[in-house]
């Protein structure tokens, strides 16, 4: 009763003030260079969780890892590339511990999930009338997770988070010719799948061959 | 025809493809087509925003409000 502040205001100020230099230099720089991949890495937990709870505690361990060996981190390489290898260790390993099934999908869950944010998508629609146009976001996350795991990794990391070869052959610990060889072979399956849901709408996909 | 696509081709590599492309109607349609596969990803997948208290967790994990003050 004698201390004039509250017992949690003063601790939390005692640990900061204790805070050396080089720690609150480690956080900024932390905050610069990880911290703004968040989205990124929030994506790419919840293609492979297909869990939003999962994904956030995924995130979460990540960071917190990232953090504790950020001293690690080689300086100009690519801070984005070394968190999700993070991540994806923590994702094998968590699987692995759980024992539970990887890449179940559900899609009622990731269906609900596309409603709720609808509204906030925008749309680039181009003039350009091109069949691919009228395909849904939907569907075209579901030709994407209908494909064997190993496919859509490597499809993933090159074409939504723009990893070069290099990169995603560390990442998925497989040579760069393989890398090359799942991307060539993804692409052609996800083509498939997308010109069947285009032909479901009638559009004739032979038409400027 | 992958490393085409990602750009991932050497300069040589890259004049050599395209002078195959110029000859060969298949391998010219089927760039056309993986090309556009990769927009399509690119455009049609939803990047998500990490919700709110997420990245208000990890900013705590590496808060330096401290210099605020």
């Amino acid at each position: 009763m004698d201390k004039p502040d509250p017992t949690r205001n003063d601790t939390t100020r005692t640990k900061k003030e204790s805070l050396s230099k080089e720690e609150r230099q480690k956080q900024l720089e932390f905050q610069k260079e990880a911290v703004v991949h968040l989205n990124s890495l929030y994506n790419y937990a919840l293609h492979l969780t297909m869990n939003p709870s999962d994904a956030e505690d995924l995130v979460q361990e990540t960071y917190l890892k990232a953090y504790r060996f950020f001293n690690s981190f080689e300086r100009g390489t690519n801070c984005k590339a070394w968190l999700f290898k993070i991540l994806k260790n923590n994702y094998i390993n968590r699987f692995r511990k759980n024992s539970k099934e990887p890449g179940k999908v559900d899609y009622d869950l990731i269906k609900d999930f596309y409603h709720s944010i609808k509204d906030v998508q925008n749309d680039t629609s181009e003039a350009e009338s091109d069949y691919f146009h009228s395909l849904l976001h939907e569907e075209v996350h579901q030709a994407l997770h209908s494909l064997p795991e190993e496919f859509r990794e490597v499809i993933q990391l090159c074409d939504i988070d723009g990893f070069t070869y290099e990169e995603i052959a560390n990442m998925v610990e497989s040579p760069i010719g393989t890398v090359r060889s799942r991307l060539y072979r993804g692409r052609k399956l996800l083509r498939e799948q997308l010109e069947g849901y285009a032909k479901k709408y009638g559009f004739n996909t032979d038409k400027d061959h | 025809m992958s490393a085409a696509v990602d750009c991932e081709l050497t300069v040589k590599e890259e004049e050599g493809f395209l002078l195959h492309l110029s000859e060969c109607k298949e391998c010219k349609d089927e760039f056309d087509d993986a090309k556009k596969t990769k927009m399509i990803i690119k455009e049609k997948i939803v990047q998500f925003k990490a919700p709110q208290s997420l990245f208000n967790s990890i900013m705590e994990l590496t808060s330096v409000s401290s210099l605020e003050h």
